[in-house]
């Protein structure tokens, strides 16, 4: 576990700048994989180790850091949800109800689509709780962040080699 | 990297830029439209969804901005072009940060407020990054490939 401690600084990092109300409007694709490389940095400073990173450790870093901003951004997401009964869901009800309005859909598929919708909202404000919701927000989580951390680990690494690349080339 | 692997990775980069679009895919199929909250939530941890920065034709919205638009097609094509012809060449680290370069400085100009946001210019400089990158993450994945084959 100790080996992974620059992947949970980083993946705590990167799942609170996805969640926190406000800084989340900061959020962008090159979050995840920044987080991936400064998580590479941090282990070769935290090791000493300067070396040629091997891809399957750039991988591996990339993953972990993807799959603790998932757990840390999944945990915050869903307690913030129970505290404030409020969230991005509610926020974005009457967005998606003209999007399904405007679309040439029959009737009864808007129906159906905005009572699934509803019933969620409802849940939320009642509770802070839906089970549909809290487990979209987990299997997006896991899925997209270990994804994009993987991506991050593969080209960090490579950009971390070619300046050892630069600097044993220049001696 | 085996063409099969290239396949796989092309697939998964047309999906996820079919997703992008679902909405336009809504009006070719209604029934796409029960996963549009659930690609909606998808799509809002990698983009910011600013919706004064989607791009819009014919009443139907992107489910990302111009530039992380621009970024995903820029993966998207390099992809297709690696079907048709495998790169051989070594990569140089300095021409992904040249390719980053000018959405580095768009960003940093419309945040400063020099000049206005303009969609078509964060699309293009996304698209630019997107399309090189590419060849870091083909690289990176035919580098893994290699080390586990040893």
């Amino acid at each position: 576990m100790k080996k992974y401690y620059a992947a949970i600084i980083c993946g705590f990092g990167a799942g609170v700048l996805q969640i926190v109300p406000f800084v989340k409007s900061f959020s962008c694709c090159m979050i995840l994989p920044l987080a991936a490389f400064v998580s590479l940095l941090l282990d070769q400073r935290a090791t000493k180790n300067f070396d040629k990173i091997p891809m399957k450790k750039a991988l591996l870093f990339g993953l972990f850091t993807g799959l603790f901003a998932a757990l840390f951004g999944s945990v915050f997401e869903i307690l913030i949800t129970l505290i404030t009964k409020h969230n991005d869901v509610i926020a974005s009800f009457t967005d998606l109800q003209s999007i399904v309005h405007n679309l040439p859909l029959s009737e009864e598929i808007k129906k159906e689509v905005l009572n699934i919708f509803q019933s969620v909202r409802e849940d939320i404000l009642k509770n802070g709780f839906s089970v549909l919701y809290t487990f979209s927000v987990i299997v997006n989580n896991f899925i997209i962040n270990s994804i994009f951390g993987s991506v991050g680990g593969l080209v960090g690494a490579q950009i971390i080699n070619s300046r050892l690349t630069n600097q044993s080339n220049g001696r | 990297m085996k063409r099969s692997y290239s396949l796989i990775l092309f697939f998964l980069l047309l999906f996820w830029c079919l997703g992008i679009f679902i909405e336009w895919l809504i009006k070719i199929d209604a029934h796409f439209v029960f996963a549009l909250p659930y690609l909606q939530k998808t799509y809002s941890l990698v983009c910011h969804q600013d919706k004064s920065k989607l791009l819009f034709l014919d009443g139907a919205g992107t489910l990302t901005c111009a530039r992380c638009t621009g970024i995903y097609l820029g993966l998207f094509v390099s992809s297709v072009l690696v079907l048709f012809k495998i790169p051989g060449w070594q990569l140089n680290i300095k021409i992904l940060l040249i390719a980053s370069v000018p959405m580095i400085i768009d960003v940093l100009l419309t945040t400063l407020n020099i000049y206005f946001y303009s969609k078509l210019i964060a699309f293009f400089t996304g698209l630019l990054l997107g399309s090189v990158g590419f060849f870091y993450l083909y690289n990176g994945l035919n580098n893994l490939i290699l080390e586990y084959k040893r």
